[in-house]
Formats: C-alpha cells, structure tokens, sequence
C-alpha cells in the first residue's frame, strides 16, 4: 500500500488545493497513491469529515500535522486529544524533545520532515547542537526539497540508523504523488497508519 | 527586534482602521477582466445578461492605510514582503455599484521557513455594495522577517 505522507490543503495558510481536487488529479493522473495524509501547518484539522471522498474516490484521506520546533519542522501522524492537549500546536519554537516525548506518550508518531533542508531541517541543528534522543524516523523523500537537500537527509538518516518515509509536501494539486511511502501492511485508519509506522515495515519512494 | 505576538494580537487584531470607497464602472471592469485572461462573457461582455465582475476585482483595490496608526512591526529599514492576496467572492459585483471597504488587520502569526522566522500580517479589506450587501473579502498577506533590514 502507498501512501504520500506529507500535504496540505487549503486548511494551511500557505496551501491553495482542495481535498477533492488532490482525489481528482491522483485518479485523472492515475497516479499510483492508495491514500494520501493531510498535514496542515500548525494545527490538526479534526472538523473536515473527507470518508464521503474517501468513498467516491477509492483512496484512503487520513489527518495528521506538521508542527514547527527548535530543530525544524515535524510531521505527527495518529493525532489525537490527548496530543492536542499536550502542547501548542500554533507555536513555532517547539521544543522537539518535548514532541517526541508527548507524541510516544499519546501514541502518535513524530517524524522530522525535509530534515535536509536548511533552517526547518533537523540536520541543520544537529551541526550546531548536537542530535536529540528520540527520534527514530525521518522524512528522507521530500517533493519540495531543492538541489541535495534529499541526498544530504537518506545521507545523514543513514548514519544516524533513521528510517525514512516520503511525502510530496504538496501546497498544490499538481504536486501530489511526488514523493511517497510504501507499506507492507493495509492502512485505512491513522491508528494503522501509527502502527504502520512503528512496525517498520515501509519504505520511501519518489518519483520526481 | 522583540516582538510579543500574542500581545500584538490581543491589541491590533479585529480592529477596524480605515474606510474607503470605490466606485465601479464598466469600463474597469473590462480592464480587469481582460488583464486576468478572462475570456467567459459574464465577466467580459457587458452585454450578457449576468454581467458582473471578474471575481478578483477587488484585489486591485488598496486602502488609504496599509496598517494602523503606530501598529509596531513597521519600522523604517525593516523588510516587509508582499505574501499575495486571496479573494473570497460573497456576490456579484455590477457596473455602477458604489463598494465600501473597511480595512481591519484579521490576523498576525508567525511560522518558520528555509530563510529564518517570519511574521505574517493579514491585512483583511471586506467589502459591501450600496445597498449594504457584502460582496467580497481580500486578505493581503504581509511578511516582515524580524531582524531583517532593508
């Protein structure tokens, strides 16, 4: 089962493609997605109800976050109350060992994303602080990364022992199904997909 | 510069800080709809029975103020980058209608990005026709990168 693990709607400030468009451009494109995972900026959408385009469109649409830290930005899939309970999910200086905690705590997964990147990659606070303890997964296929951003996180993800997903990061529907992650095992809750996760049991892909 | 945001927020956030009118006419609505390669004749053809205006219009539109007075993120030597408007359309727009538009800041965040941190400003213009209808909202996203001079 494949799904992009990183995108945006127009729930985030910054992303312009609807959720039904995303399902029209994978099934017109024909793209090889069985579901795709919402990660808005700075919040977790827990109003919009999508299994009506679920349904209509034979792909998987689960929710999770991107949130912002002292060491770049982070995916959190099987958000739940209790997380969103945990910490501010708007603050941008986030402490990462704080999320990390929580998130193991609450049962959700946190997985830094475009770790590469400068600035909101992980590895660029690594040269400067040193690694945190905890993290076991990081985005190593990012659809928006530019030049060796990708090449310097499967690089340094290797020698920290991380496993790697990927997700296109999309902001626009053309940008879906850039990046994905493929997984052993069948996904259709964010409980799965945390589980999903925690096995092991997936590896990333790309297409671009 | 320090910036206390929830502070900024609680004190500028939600407040109206100008008011300005807009006439419309035919004319300028042609010119808009034609420099957005509009081609559909509700938005090109005054001759069409819906004609109406091409549903950003008011994106062209500024108010007398970009921010209230003394709003503190603008001081002079300090990059402020213009993030793009987006339109919300509520009703059509025709020739002739006299548009009010009062401006109000209608959110400040903060995220972070390849080049550093950022401050968002969103400068809301909402717009009503003569008859008090609500036609349109324009949010114009402003980035201020904190620490950045000019």
């Amino acid at each position: 089962m494949i799904l992009d693990l990183h995108n945006h709607s127009v729930r985030s400030d910054d992303a312009r493609a609807r959720v039904r468009n995303y399902c029209e451009w994978i099934r017109k494109r024909d793209l090889p997605l069985d579901g795709f995972v919402l990660t808005e900026h700075r919040l977790f959408d827990a109003e919009s109800d999508y299994r009506p385009l679920e349904d209509e469109f034979g792909v998987a649409i689960l929710k999770g976050s991107e949130v912002e830290t002292d060491y770049g930005h982070v995916l959190l899939f099987g958000v739940n109350p209790d997380l969103l309970a945990a910490f501010d999910f708007s603050r941008v200086d986030l402490p990462l060992e704080l999320v990390l905690r929580e998130a193991e705590r609450c049962g959700a997964v946190a997985v830094p994303c475009h770790p590469g990147r400068p600035n909101v990659g992980l590895f660029a606070h690594f040269e400067r602080r040193g690694p945190v303890p905890g993290v076991r997964i990081v985005e190593v296929w990012n659809g928006g990364s530019r030049g060796q951003e990708d090449e310097l996180a499967r690089r340094r993800a290797a020698e920290c022992g991380y496993l790697g997903i990927g997700g296109s990061d999309a902001h626009i529907v053309s940008h879906i199904g850039r990046c994905a992650t493929r997984f052993a095992d069948e996904i259709r809750t964010e409980e799965d997909l945390v589980a999903a996760l925690r096995s092991g049991r997936f590896e990333a892909v790309s297409w671009k | 510069m320090e910036v206390d945001l929830d502070e900024l927020r609680q004190r500028w956030v939600g407040h109206d800080f100008d008011v300005a009118e807009f006439q419309v006419d035919t004319r300028r609505m042609l010119e808009w709809a034609e420099s957005c390669g509009e081609e559909e004749p509700r938005f090109t053809d005054p001759e069409h029975p819906d004609f109406q205006a091409h549903p950003t219009f008011t994106a062209q539109f500024v108010s007398r103020k970009m921010f209230p007075e003394d709003f503190p993120l603008i001081q002079k030597g300090f990059f402020m980058i213009d993030g793009g408007k987006s339109v919300t359309c509520l009703a059509p727009i025709r020739p002739a209608d006299r548009l009010t538009a009062r401006s109000r800041i209608a959110d400040i965040y903060e995220k972070t990005g390849r080049s550093g941190n950022m401050i968002f400003v969103v400068h809301r213009m909402s717009f009503e026709n003569q008859h008090g209808v609500p036609v349109s909202v324009v949010d114009w996203k402003l980035i201020q990168k904190p620490g950045g001079r000019a």
